[in-house]
C-alpha cells in the first residue's frame, strides 16, 4: 500500500505527464527567472544606500524612527537621547550580543533590566534593506527571537556597512556570509501594527508599538 | 476580399438584443457604418452569437451558434457589432467554445480577427468623427465590462461622443465596475444584481447627468430598469444613437 | 407555491439584508481596494513584477514532483519532520497526533487559511486542546464562535462597536474602552501569557523554500513569531502549492503579495523558519513539524486547474469582486470566498454542493485585471458552468431556458416569427414603455422595470425598408 507521500508524488507524476515534461533543467529554470529582476522591483531613490534606508525607514510605509551615529561608542548616548523626557524611567534590556553588552551604558541614563515584555529592547541587526526599509536578524546563540517581540518599544542598532540596497542584495549576503541557516531569519520592516478592526491601523498589535533604528557608520565587527 | 479597400464590406450582425428590445441601434450602426464609407449588409438569418449559452457552461449549444454566425460573416471584410459583449464573444471566446474543432478553429481566428465593436472600428479602423452634431444636454458613460476588459474600449467611445457640440460628458464614479447585469445572472441571482445594479443607478444620479450612454445594452437596459423602478428621471440610450444624430429620440423603457 | 430556495441564494439574501455587513465590507474591502491601487501607482515595475511572479508559479507547478522532493530532503536535512497529508481529514489527524505525542493542553496559532481548510479548529476542539488564535481577527472570530469570511481579514464582518461588545464580554480584563486602539491594547493584554505558555504553536506557511526547506510567514501583527518561538514544537501546514524555488523568488511575489493584500510594501514581519532551535539557539522550538496537505491540489493539476494553484492567497480578487462586495464572504459557505473561492470551492467541497459558486458571478473580469499572478479566474468560473452544464446540475428550467433558445437561435426561419411574436406579446404587459411585470420575467421585474420592445425586430424592420427601397 503506498504512503501518503507515495500517493502524492504518483499523483503529481500523472498529471505533469499530460502537460509538458521539464526535464533535467528546473534549476537552470529557476536561475533564469531571476534574470533582469531589476525590472521587476522597484528602483532606489538615489545611489546612496544608506540615505536610501533612512529615508524609507523613517517614511509613512514603514514609520520607524532614524538616527545615524559615527561609531557603535556612541550607542548608549544615542540611545538615553532617544529615551529622554519619556515619562517611564527608561530601563532597557539589551540583545546579548559582546557588542552590546561591551559597551559604556553607565552615563546614558539608562537603568539595564531583564525583563523584556512590553519593556524595551535595544538589539543589532545584521543587516538593512534600503528596498523596504527592514532591518534583518538572524537567530542565535546571542540573538534571542523573542526579545524583539515580546518589548513595547525596539530600538534597532544597524551597521552601515551591513545596509543592502534589496532583498535580492540580502538573500545574497545572507547565503555567502557563511554561516549555516539559522532557525529564524526575521526581516522586521517598521513596528508591530493592524487594521483588522474596520480597516483602522493601531500600532502595537503584538509586537512592538514602536521602533527606532539607529544606523551605525563605524566600530560594529563584522 | 480587399481589406485596403475604399468602402469596405461590412456585415452588422446587431445582436439579439437589439434586434429583440431595441432596433434604432441598428438603425444607427448602420447609418454611422454608412457615413463611414463602408458598405454594409445585413444578413436576414442573424440570429445569436450565443454568449448566453457559453456563458452559461452549455458550450455544445454555444459551438453550433458559434458555427452558424461564422458561415454567415466569414465572407464579409468586416464584422461589426454594436455590443462589446457579443463582439468579444466572437473574437476572443469563439476559439474557446470550438476548441475542439480543428477545421472550426481556423476559422474561427479568421473571423475573430476583423470583427470589430461599432465604436471601436469607427474610430480605431475608419478614423471616423460624427459631424455636424449637435445636442444640448449633459451625459455620463457606463463602461462595459466586456468592452473594456476584453476588448480595451474606453477611449473611443469618448472621442465620439467629444464630436458632438454641446453635449457634456461627466465622469461617472465607478464608471469602470461592473452593473449588475452578467447576462442570465440578472436573472439567476436577481436579488445580488439587484444590490449591484442599486449602487450603478446611485452613482449615475449623483453625476447629475440627464443622459446615461453606453455601448452594451445589456447594461443600458438593466440600469435603465432599476433607474426607472426608482422614478429616475435619467434617460438611457446606447451611445451609438447619439453619434448617429439620432440622440433626441425615446431613451430606453420611453414610449416609442 | 414556493419552490425550496438553494442555501447559498438564502445566505445571500440574508447578507444582502444586513446593513451593518455592508458597512464593515466597504470600510474594509473598499479601503484595501483603494490602498491596492495606490500601491501599484506607486510602483512602475508592477506588470513587469506580474508576469514574472506568474513565471515563476507556473514553472513550479511544472515541476511540482521536483520541487516536493528538494524541499522535503532540505528540511529534513535542517532537522525538521516532514509529514504528508493525501486529505484534510489526514492533514488534521497528523497535527492532532503531533499534539498528543508533545503532550499538548494548549495550541497556539498564527492565521493559517489552509488551517481552516482542513478544519483544524474544529479537531483541535473535538481532541479537547485548547486552542488559542493569535492573529487579532481570527481571535475575535474565535471568541464569536464564527469562522473567516475574508482570507486576508478574516474579521472584515465585524464592525468595532461589535468588536467592543465581544472583548467586553470575552476578555479577561475589559477594554479601557471602545476605541478601536483599546480594543487592540485588550485583545494585546488577553493573548500576551497565553503566547508563552502554549505547549505547541502552529503556522500556516506563505511560502516553503525548496532550496533550503524553509517556510516563510508574513505578518503585521507579529503574532507568526510570538506563536512559533516559546512552544516547545512548532508545527506548519502548508498546501503544496506554497513552494517556491528559492528566497529570491520568495522575495518577488512577496512584492506582489503585499500591495496586493493591504497595499503596502512589505510586511511588518517576514520570516523565513528553518528547522527547530539550534544546539546553542538562544530560543526557538525544539521541535519543527512541516505537514504537506495536497487536498485536490493534484487533482486541480491534472484537471484543467493548474492556473489556480498559481494563486498566493493577496484576496485582491475578492476586494474587487462587486457580488463579494455585495455579500460578504459568509455567505459563499466555504472556506475560501470571492473568485479564487468559487473557483477552489468545487474542488474541496465537490460541485453538486457548490455549483453556485461559479454561476453567481457577472464574469466582468476585475478579479482577473487585478490578480497579481495574472490567473484567468472568468475562464476558470466559465470552466466549472461547464462541468456543472455536462454533470446536469444545473436548474431544469435553466437548461430548458437554454436549450430552446439555442434550437430557435439555431433555426432563423423559426427564430424570426418567434420573436416577432414574442415582442407583441411582450408589449402587452407595457405601460408607458415600461414593463413592471411580465410573466416568466419575475427575477428581472421583480426589482427593475423591463424596457418596453419596440413594435418590430430590426431584422423585420430592415427588411421592411429594403422592401421599400427596392419598389
Amino acid at each position: 500500500m503506498m504512503t501518503a507521500r507515495e500517493q502524492i508524488l504518483q499523483a503529481v507524476r500523472d498529471a505533469s505527464r499530460r502537460q509538458e515534461s521539464a526535464g533535467d533543467n528546473v534549476a537552470l529554470e529557476a536561475g533564469r527567472l531571476l534574470e533582469g529582476i531589476e525590472s521587476c522591483r522597484p528602483a532606489l531613490p538615489s545611489v546612496d544606500v544608506v540615505g536610501s534606508f533612512m529615508a524609507r525607514a523613517a517614511g509613512p510605509k514603514v514609520g520607524a524612527s532614524i538616527d545615524r551615529i559615527a561609531s557603535l561608542s556612541l550607542l548608549p548616548s544615542a540611545v538615553g537621547r532617544y529615551l529622554a523626557g519619556r515619562s517611564k524611567s527608561a530601563e532597557i534590556v539589551l540583545q546579548p550580543t559582546a557588542p552590546l553588552l561591551g559597551l559604556d551604558w553607565s552615563g546614558a541614563g539608562v537603568s539595564r533590566g531583564e525583563n523584556v515584555d512590553d519593556g524595551i529592547a535595544v538589539g543589532l541587526a545584521r543587516w538593512g534593506i534600503a528596498e523596504t526599509g527592514s532591518v534583518v536578524f538572524h537567530s542565535s546563540r546571542d540573538t534571542p527571537i523573542l526579545q524583539a517581540f515580546l518589548c513595547a518599544l525596539h530600538i534597532v542598532a544597524v551597521p552601515a556597512r551591513g545596509i543592502v540596497a534589496h532583498l535580492d542584495d540580502y538573500a545574497l549576503a545572507a547565503r555567502y556570509a557563511g554561516d549555516p541557516a539559522p532557525r529564524n531569519a526575521c526581516l522586521i520592516t517598521g513596528a508591530s501594527g493592524t487594521t483588522d478592526i474596520e480597516g483602522s491601523l493601531v500600532k502595537g498589535a503584538h509586537g512592538p508599538r514602536e521602533l527606532h533604528i539607529i544606523v551605525v557608520d563605524n566600530g560594529i565587527p563584522s | 476580399m480587399n481589406t485596403r479597400s475604399d468602402r469596405p464590406r461590412v456585415g452588422l450582425f446587431a445582436t439579439c438584443l437589439v434586434d429583440l428590445a431595441r432596433p434604432r441601434v441598428g438603425f444607427a450602426a448602420l447609418r454611422l457604418l454608412e457615413e463611414a464609407g463602408c458598405s454594409v449588409e445585413v444578413p436576414l438569418d442573424q440570429t445569436c452569437c450565443g454568449q448566453p449559452a457559453f456563458n452559461s457552461g452549455a458550450t455544445a449549444h454555444a459551438a453550433d451558434l458559434a458555427r452558424q454566425l461564422i458561415g454567415q460573416f466569414e465572407s464579409f471584410d468586416y464584422v461589426v457589432v454594436p455590443s462589446g459583449s457579443c463582439a468579444a464573444m466572437i473574437k476572443v471566446h469563439y476559439v474557446e467554445a470550438l476548441a475542439g474543432e480543428p477545421k472550426w478553429l481556423a476559422r474561427a481566428e479568421s473571423l475573430a480577427a476583423k470583427t470589430w465593436e461599432l465604436m471601436s472600428f469607427l474610430v480605431d479602423v475608419r478614423g471616423y468623427r460624427p459631424a455636424g452634431l449637435a445636442l444640448a444636454t449633459t451625459a455620463t458613460y457606463h463602461d462595459s465590462c466586456s468592452g473594456l476588459r476584453e476588448l480595451g474600449i474606453s477611449k473611443q467611445p469618448r472621442e465620439l461622443l467629444a464630436a458632438v457640440d454641446g453635449l457634456e460628458l461627466r465622469p461617472l464614479v465607478g464608471n469602470d465596475v461592473c452593473c449588475g447585469f452578467g447576462g442570465t445572472f440578472c436573472v439567476k441571482y436577481a436579488a445580488i444584481s439587484n444590490a449591484i445594479v442599486g449602487e450603478k443607478a446611485a452613482a449615475v444620479e449623483g453625476t447629475g447627468a440627464s443622459l446615461l450612454l453606453g455601448g452594451d445594452l445589456g447594461c443600458l437596459m438593466n440600469t435603465a430598469g432599476k433607474l426607472s423602478r426608482l422614478g429616475s428621471k435619467v434617460r438611457v440610450m446606447h451611445a451609438a444613437e447619439v453619434i448617429a444624430g439620432m440622440g433626441d429620440g425615446p431613451g430606453i423603457g420611453e414610449e416609442g | 407555491m414556493r419552490v425550496d430556495v438553494p442555501p447559498f441564494k438564502s445566505r445571500a439574501k440574508a447578507a444582502l439584508g444586513d446593513a451593518v455587513l455592508k458597512t464593515a465590507i466597504d470600510r474594509t474591502a473598499g479601503n484595501a481596494e483603494k490602498k491596492r491601487a495606490i500601491a501599484v501607482g506607486d510602483f512602475p515595475q508592477f506588470p513587469a513584477a506580474r508576469v514574472r511572479g506568474r513565471q515563476i508559479k507556473d514553472h513550479v507547478v511544472a515541476n511540482l514532483g521536483h520541487y516536493l522532493v528538494e524541499f522535503e530532503q532540505n528540511a529534513i536535512r535542517s532537522g525538521a519532520k516532514v509529514h504528508w497529508a493525501r486529505t484534510s481529514e489526514e492533514a488534521s489527524r497528523i497535527v492532532i497526533d503531533i499534539c498528543r505525542a508533545a503532550g499538548a493542553k494548549r495550541v497556539t496559532r498564527s492565521k493559517s487559511m489552509l488551517g481552516e481548510e482542513i478544519g483544524l479548529p474544529h479537531a483541535l476542539e473535538t481532541a479537547g486542546i485548547e486552542r488559542v488564535e493569535t492573529d487579532l481577527a481570527e481571535h475575535i472570530v474565535q471568541l464569536a464562535g464564527e469562522t473567516p469570511s475574508h482570507i486576508v481579514w478574516p474579521a472584515m464582518h465585524k464592525t468595532r462597536e461589535q468588536v467592543a461588545t465581544l472583548f467586553n464580554a470575552k476578555h479577561a480584563v475589559r477594554p479601557d474602552s471602545d476605541a478601536i486602539p483599546d480594543l487592540v491594547a485588550s485583545a494585546r493584554r488577553d493573548l500576551r501569557k497565553k503566547f508563552l505558555t502554549a505547549d505547541v504553536g502552529i503556522s500556516g506557511a506563505n511560502f516553503l523554500i525548496a532550496d533550503t526547506g524553509a517556510v516563510c510567514t508574513v505578518t503585521n501583527e507579529g503574532n507568526a513569531e510570538l506563536t512559533t518561538t516559546p512552544p516547545r514544537v512548532h508545527i506548519v501546514t502548508a498546501g503544496i502549492e506554497k513552494l517556491v524555488p528559492s528566497v529570491d523568488h520568495a522575495f518577488a511575489l512577496l512584492r506582489l503579495l503585499v500591495r496586493s493584500a493591504t497595499g503596502g510594501d512589505f510586511t511588518q514581519y517576514t520570516t523565513f523558519h528553518c528547522g527547530p532551535k539550534r544546539p546553542d539557539d538562544a530560543d526557538g522550538p525544539e521541535e519543527f513539524h512541516i505537514v504537506l496537505v495536497d487536498n485536490g491540489r493534484t487533482r486541480m493539476l491534472g484537471e484543467g486547474l493548474a492556473e489556480m494553484l498559481r494563486c498566493i492567497r493577496c484576496g485582491a480578487c475578492m476586494n474587487h469582486c462587486v457580488v463579494y462586495r455585495q455579500i460578504g464572504g459568509h455567505a459563499y459557505g466555504a472556506t475560501y470566498p470571492g473568485p479564487m473561492g468559487s473557483v477552489l470551492t468545487p474542488v474541496i467541497d465537490g460541485l453538486a454542493k457548490s455549483h453556485d459558486l461559479p454561476n453567481a458571478c457577472t464574469l466582468n473580469g476585475r478579479c482577473a485585471e487585478v490578480c497579481p499572478v495574472e490567473i484567468p479566474l472568468p475562464t476558470l468560473l466559465r470552466g466549472w458552468r461547464d462541468k456543472s452544464w455536462k454533470e446536469g446540475l444545473e436548474p431544469l428550467t435553466v437548461r430548458a431556458g437554454i436549450g430552446i433558445w439555442a434550437y430557435f437561435a439555431c433555426h432563423p426561419r423559426l427564430y424570426r416569427p418567434a420573436t416577432a411574436i414574442s415582442v407583441r406579446w411582450m408589449r402587452l404587459f407595457s405601460k408607458g414603455g415600461r414593463i413592471s411585470w411580465m410573466p416568466l420575467a419575475g427575477g428581472w421585474t421583480e426589482y427593475r422595470d423591463f424596457p418596453a420592445p419596440q413594435r418590430s425586430t430590426f431584422i423585420s424592420s430592415y427588411r421592411a425598408m429594403r422592401k421599400g427601397s427596392q419598389q
